[in-house]
């Protein structure tokens, strides 16, 4: 079965400045591939190339082995077969969130009966059934998401193109829709790719991340390759909270290696395709890599109380770490404490 | 209030009594006073045939110049075009003739011995009459209606609601029945009733090309019942033709800002703006096409006359001459050019400072509700308003430029202030509550936070006003005396005397002197636009 979307060398620009520079990338049938990255990034830019509002200044895109856009020919939006919920919602002032969601229907050549009927189930499978006579401007951010979703859906399309969907909407109504969304892409067995900036939104809902950074793709990967196995210092801070260690490595396999910390030696996961030879080397160290106890002095510069976790940063000889600890808080700002560290990665 | 506030409301208030109120409430009590006899005499054969060829001139301008300009709109919104700022130009260029200007170009251009019909022999039949004048309205107001639907686009019509229609599976066509259109509609509306109403009111291209044709509109027949007959029923006329102009104008606005621009609520604009589709090729040559007949032959042909030695001579080099300026500038026209920069200024000074003032009136509610109040001199005709303030103040100040001056005032002060009272709206109260926070006082924050900011729309706002009050001819050509003609009015003048090659050198001087005044509108529209959206 040929991917359902394909990019190659895709390149974009506006006018004279180019905002994507070559980007390879493929979504398989039904998976779900987020792009993370910082606004500015290239990630709509992206989104639209693929909806055919933007033109390639260079590459190809293929939608289910069927070449849509070349430089020199593109196929129009409405003939793509893919839908898009846009950031902004995108919802039509003059339409009614029944007339909204069945306006896609319509298009396909349902009859206003069938499509209406359609959209109804549509609107009550979002959970807003009982808001299908209402305009956009008598609905709340998350409300007319909701029904922006429900009229992506129903183009019944074979690739969905999520432009941060959440972006403008409060942190707990982000999480709840975002699993909805997720949810129901799976359910309707459409591929999907995600723009976002946020990153717990990518790593939980991906099947696979790509990282872009200034209009070019720097990693793609699952979540957790993302997470443990970050490209570079960037790609780690974006990925997550991450501390960075100088160590010195003095012993070495495959993925033990023996670090010096205070003169002491210290055994530690350690896993980089990179830097094999021992020595000194810049170590990453997410917070769960971390715990308190052990036999490695630090003091606590600050610390913060999150409910089911305690964040605390460490000031250690060996630099400044944030580390993680389930449970309230056992140690004060100024506390001489212990740590130790179970895992690293080498830059 | 402090009593700096007070002061300024008052003078507000006083002001308005003044130039709009007195005058408008002295017209209706002549005419009622007079009980049913004007509109008897209005309903004369006369009068009906001017009242029913306005109305029709106005329907056939709006239809014609609404959907020019919301084709033009599409083209330049919707797609990319080449050399779009030459378009652009060539689109808006004629909102800097005067309408009487262009139609003596098209006159020059299309007409008998014209340059067309030098060139190929062929004249536009029908130019002196309705359908001359329909044509060079029509043209001279599709640029009003262009940028009224652009601006409606731009804030209406979001980019994505479009592309959510393309990505839902609707073509071109069809997102531009189903989405497009219906959210342009109140725009589409609105520009329709402003073109109406200006087109019920004008004067000077009815006078050029109708009256050789014994063509007669509603502001014609006043002019002439006004300027060269003193019975008692041709000025019961002139009352009753005023108070159905008034009604019909006042109507259509009223309609038509009923289904005018609500306010939405300010969305951001997400995704990508440019238009990236190409446009084809048959709309762009259809557009330049129409401006090179519409705009460039008549204004070419009015300076190719304007520089021809004699009239009926072929504009060849060895006829061409700049002596008709000279001849031009007389002991007559210079003096109304002298008028008419002194009427443009102080209009322009007293309309901002009236604008201005509004500025310290407390809260956005009152403001709007000022500016409202203040467009009902902008909505009466202006031979309407001219008749009121000739009642008002004809005993003492007959023929003077100060009689004109308040006319002016009361016609262009909604056009300073509604400029003004925008971008106050658009000033957020936590800049000027940052600086109360931080230690200036009242004054001071206006001075140092609220002016600067609106300053480039004090500017604006004046040389908009400035160059409406340079090529008005409505107004004048009703007040005027022996020496307090304008420029605008010595044109009109000079072309019943019908020498073409003066009134031509005269109407290209008046055009360039707008231009003039203009440029530095252009120039600031782009940073006021720019504020505007940041």
């Amino acid at each position: 079965m040929s991917p359902a979307l394909a990019c190659r060398g895709l390149r974009v620009a506006y006018g004279a400045t180019e905002v994507l520079h070559g980007v390879d990338l493929t979504v398989e049938a039904g998976e779900s591939v987020v792009l993370l990255g910082p606004s500015g990034s290239g990630k709509s830019s992206l989104l639209y190339g693929v909806a055919g509002f933007l033109p390639p200044s260079d590459g190809e895109i293929w939608l289910e082995g069927r070449t849509v856009a070349t430089p020199r020919n593109q196929e129009p939006p409405e003939r793509r077969g893919v839908a898009m919920v846009f950031q902004h919602y995108a919802l039509w002032p003059h339409l009614s969130a029944l007339d909204t969601v069945a306006y896609p229907l319509r298009r396909s050549g349902r009859d206003r009966i069938t499509a209406r009927r359609r959209a109804a189930d549509l609107l009550d499978l979002m959970g807003v059934a009982a808001l299908a006579e209402r305009r956009p401007s008598e609905l709340s951010g998350g409300e007319q998401q909701r029904i922006g979703v429900a009229r992506a859906l129903a183009r019944e399309a074979r690739l969905l193109l999520l432009d941060e969907p959440t972006a403008h909407l409060d942190a707990p109504l982000r999480a709840a829709l975002v699993a909805e969304i997720a949810d129901q892409q799976r359910r309707s067995g459409a591929a999907a790719l995600w723009a976002t900036h946020d990153v717990t939104e990518a790593l939980a809902v991906a099947d696979r991340v790509g990282v872009l950074r200034e209009g070019r793709l720097v990693q793609v990967g699952l979540p957790a390759e993302l997470y443990e196995r970050p490209a570079d210092l960037w790609t780690a801070r974006l990925s997550g909270p991450a501390s960075l260690l100088a160590l010195d490595v003095v012993e070495r396999n495959d993925s033990q290696a023996v670090v010096v910390i205070e003169g002491r030696r210290h055994a530690m996961l350690l896993a980089s395709d990179a830097a094999s030879a021992p020595g000194s080397a810049k170590i990453l160290v997410r917070p769960d890599w971390a715990e308190l106890g052990g036999d490695l002095d630090a003091s606590v510069s600050a610390r913060w109380f999150r409910g089911p976790h305690t964040d605390y940063r460490l000031a250690t000889p060996v630099g400044e770490l944030e580390l993680r600890q389930l449970g309230p808080p056992t140690a004060s700002v100024g506390d001489a404490v212990r740590w130790r560290l179970k895992r690293g990665w080498a830059l | 209030m402090g009593a700096g506030r007070v002061l300024a409301l008052l003078a507000i208030a006083a002001m308005f009594g003044v130039v709009i109120a007195w005058p408008l409430t002295r017209l209706a009590i002549e005419a009622l006073g007079s009980g049913t006899a004007p509109f008897i005499a209005a309903l004369g054969p006369e009068g009906v045939d001017a009242i029913r060829n306005s109305l029709l001139v106005a329907l056939a301008v709006t239809a014609l110049a609404v959907t020019g300009g919301f084709a033009l709109a599409l083209l330049t919104e919707h797609a990319r075009v080449p050399s779009r700022s030459f378009l652009l130009a060539g689109i808006l260029l004629p909102l800097l003739v005067p309408d009487f200007v262009s139609a003596l170009g098209w006159t020059r251009a299309f007409g008998p011995a014209g340059l067309i019909d030098r060139l190929t022999g062929v004249e536009l039949p029908g130019l002196y009459g309705p359908v001359g004048i329909v044509f060079v309205l029509a043209s001279g107001a599709v640029p009003l209606a262009y940028l009224l639907i652009v601006a409606g686009m731009r804030t209406r019509a979001e980019p994505d609601l479009e592309r959510a229609a393309r990505m839902s599976g609707a073509n071109g066509a069809t997102a531009l029945r189903t989405v497009t259109l219906p959210l342009l509609w109140p725009v589409i509306a609105a520009a329709g009733g402003l073109i109406f109403a200006t087109t019920m009111n004008t004067f000077g291209t009815p006078a050029v090309l109708g009256r050789p044709a014994g063509f007669a509109t509603m502001t014609t027949r006043i002019y002439s019942d006004l300027a060269f007959s003193s019975t008692d029923a041709a000025f019961e006329r002139v009352l009753g033709l005023a108070l159905l102009l008034v009604a019909v104008v006042v109507l259509v606005v009223v309609l038509t800002d009923r289904l005018g621009p609500r306010r939405t609520e300010r969305g951001s604009i997400a995704g990508p703006r440019a238009a990236t589709r190409p446009a084809g090729r048959l709309p762009i040559a259809l557009t330049w096409t129409f401006i090179l007949l519409t705009v460039v032959v008549p204004l070419l042909a009015l300076v190719l006359t304007a520089l021809t030695r004699a009239v009926g001579l072929p504009p060849l080099p060895e006829n061409l001459t700049f002596a008709n300026f000279g001849r031009a500038i007389d002991s007559r026209t210079m003096p109304a050019l002298v008028n008419s920069l002194l009427l443009a200024g102080g209009t322009a000074l007293a309309c901002v400072a009236l604008g201005a003032a509004v500025a310290i009136a407390p809260g956005q509610r009152w403001r709007r509700r000022g500016s409202g109040i203040v467009s009902l001199g902008f909505a009466v005709p202006g031979s309407v308003l001219a008749i009121g303030v000739l009642l008002a103040f004809g005993r003492s100040l007959r023929d003077s430029l100060l009689i004109i001056l308040i006319a002016y005032v009361a016609k262009l002060w909604a056009l300073a202030a509604r400029p003004i009272a925008a971008a106050l709206d658009r000033l957020s109260a936590s800049g000027v509550h940052a600086a109360r926070i931080h230690g200036a006082d009242g004054p001071t924050a206006l001075r140092t936070v609220t002016v600067p900011l609106i300053s480039p729309t004090l500017i604006a706002a004046g040389l908009l006003v400035f160059v409406f009050a340079l090529h008005e001819v409505t107004i004048s050509i009703l007040l005027y005396g022996p020496s307090s003609a304008t420029l605008a009015v010595a044109i009109l003048n000079v072309q019943q005397l019908g020498d073409p090659t003066v009134t031509t050198a005269l109407s290209v001087l008046l055009t360039l002197l707008v231009m003039l005044c203009a440029v530095p509108l252009f120039v600031l529209r782009r940073w006021w636009s720019a504020s505007l959206v940041g």
